[in-house]
């Protein structure tokens, strides 16, 4: 029940602030520009172009829409008010995560759009890599956002928080390079790590549950570390 | 209902609290005074859970803050010093979600909202953003959001800052009303505050606790003897300063000379000396426009007890 009051609580001022506004707009925008030029130019039915450029846009959206979510209460002081309530971090931090996962489901949605015009307009349309690339898409954005909160528990600067998950997040993107630098076990386990590779293959089709279930345990990973940070917060 | 013993706490090196000891009955209005940064708020928090302490042990309602954090919080109103307010949010909406996270059910909530708008003068405002209210509006809304629950213990980090004169009244005989069947604390640097709505009186200061009485203790004890503000006229030519010196116990200080008089303060080490004195100097001619007893107020207490150049001095 208390983990809704916060998620509601969350949402509402989503919608409050222009953040989540300007964020919804320019994704879309862009996400629209490159559809047309990429149908344009190559005449083929595939959305796989669309759903790559879209995971990088969002990975550089994500942090906006994370970084005030502690941050915030903590600048504004009102972090007293949920830490002297008989709440637990879990239910704040389980909140909060809901929240602004609902609000990037939102977002997703508005882009079906794309796949919608796609099927109308083509035969032979492969429907398979659009579900594989639209799971793909919602677990990665789990991702983003998990890493995004446990930034924000870190400071009470929203700008730190942001620029925090954004590095994290470039990070996990790149980690795929390893492979081919080293060429070795220590490349393959950074590249297992990536991001990028794993989303890469649910856009070819393939669901493995390997990446599904790296997807979930990278997620509930920096939530704990999130909550962690929470509760740390008073031993300081 | 509320207890602390031995609480220690240090923030790295800083010592904020050391070895406070304090014990609130149920149904008592105690009163936290002391400087800025004397540790009022860092003994709040440590009673609301927000913080622990370095030592020590401390207890709300039979449940130890730091073992039984959750109970404790069930139990507990806390007003912060910053009001913890949501500014993008309506009041109603704001109390709405205390409400949730306070455990309040739902059939419950509308009645308490409407109840706690009420006593606290939020009854027209319930629909207007937070952001957009006043400094007293807004810690008006904080008051609320501690009383929603209606909870055993209240904890009032400086309730009436930012209020205008009547608001503040207004909310001293709230707190007043609500000790009737809550224990309440509230720290503030504002003497009066303490005089007209405390029963118990903690001065806190550097961390330590340097008096716990009555107000009315503290401002006897303040006092170590008799003393008078006395307008006299003087007969003419009569040396009155001599009279008095020479009057044994007498010490007279602050004197100020007006146009036809002198006002001054006059000490006795025995009070039951005065009519003497009186006389002694009313025979010789001399009028007295006015005489009135001199009390130590918790002012003096206040400034006695918490600073610092005096206590050096008395060392």
């Amino acid at each position: 029940m208390k983990i809704f009051a916060i998620m509601k609580k969350e949402l509402q001022s989503f919608f409050f602030s222009p953040i989540a506004y300007i964020v919804f707009s320019s994704f879309l925008a862009i996400v629209g520009y490159l559809f047309w030029v990429i149908l344009m130019t190559s005449s083929i039915a595939t959305l796989e172009p669309m759903l790559y450029n879209a995971a990088f846009i969002l990975m550089l959206a994500s942090p906006v829409l994370t970084m005030r979510l502690v941050s915030e209460e903590k600048k504004s002081k009102t972090i007293e008010l949920l830490l002297t309530s008989p709440i637990s971090p879990f239910d704040i931090i389980a909140g909060k995560f809901l929240a602004c996962f609902i609000l990037y489901l939102v977002l997703i949605l508005l882009t079906l759009q794309y796949p919608l015009i796609l099927a109308h307009y083509s035969q032979d349309f492969d429907v398979g890599p659009i579900y594989s690339g639209y799971l793909g898409l919602i677990l990665l954005g789990a991702a983003y956002i998990s890493l995004g909160l446990f930034a924000s528990t870190l400071t009470e600067n929203q700008i730190i928080a942001a620029m925090v998950s954004f590095g994290g997040l470039v990070l996990f993107w790149i980690f795929g390079w390893a492979r081919h630098a080293f060429e070795n076990d220590f490349g393959e386990l950074l590249g297992n790590l990536s991001l990028f590779d794993r989303y890469a293959e649910f856009l070819r089709g393939i669901i493995d549950s390997g990446n599904v279930i790296f997807f979930v345990v990278f997620t509930l990973v920096w939530l704990f570390l999130a909550m962690r940070v929470l509760e740390s917060d008073r031993w300081r | 209902m509320i207890e602390m013993q031995n609480i220690t706490k240090y923030y790295d090196n800083f010592r904020a609290l050391n070895n406070i000891n304090l014990s609130v009955e149920k149904g008592e209005i105690l009163g936290l005074l002391g400087p800025n940064g004397a540790g009022k708020t860092t003994a709040m928090r440590i009673l609301t859970c927000f913080l622990p302490a370095s030592s020590g042990t401390a207890s709300v309602a039979g449940f130890d803050v730091f073992e039984d954090s959750l109970e404790v919080r069930r139990r507990l109103g806390y007003l912060p010093e910053t009001p913890p307010l949501y500014h993008e949010m309506t009041v109603r909406s704001y109390l709405n979600f205390i409400g949730e996270i306070r455990e309040l059910p739902w059939r419950l909530r509308e009645e308490r909202i409407g109840y706690v708008a009420e006593r606290i003068g939020l009854t027209e405002s319930l629909s207007r953003v937070i952001g957009t209210l006043s400094k007293g509006y807004r810690q008006r809304v904080g008051l609320a959001q501690a009383l929603l629950h209606n909870p055993e213990v209240l904890i009032l980090d400086e309730p009436t800052v930012g209020l205008d004169p009547n608001q503040i009244i207004e909310i001293r005989s709230l707190v007043k009303d609500l000790a009737r069947d809550h224990t309440i604390i509230l720290s503030t640097h504002i003497l009066p505050e303490v005089s007209m709505t405390c029963g118990r009186v903690v001065i806190i200061n550097e961390g330590e606790i340097v008096a716990v009485d009555s107000v009315a203790n503290l401002e006897k004890n303040a006092q170590a003897v008799p003393a008078w503000k006395i307008i006299l006229k003087p007969a003419k030519e009569q040396n009155w300063r001599d009279t008095v010196d020479s009057f044994s116990g007498a010490h007279i200080s602050e004197i100020r000379e007006l146009s036809d008089a002198f006002e001054f303060k006059l000490e006795l080490e025995r009070s039951e000396n005065f009519d003497e004195l009186f006389s002694k100097l009313s025979a010789k001619g001399a009028v007295f426009r006015e005489i009135s007893p001199v009390r130590a107020t918790l002012e003096d207490v206040f400034l006695r007890l918490t600073s610092t150049e005096e206590r050096k001095e008395a060392a």
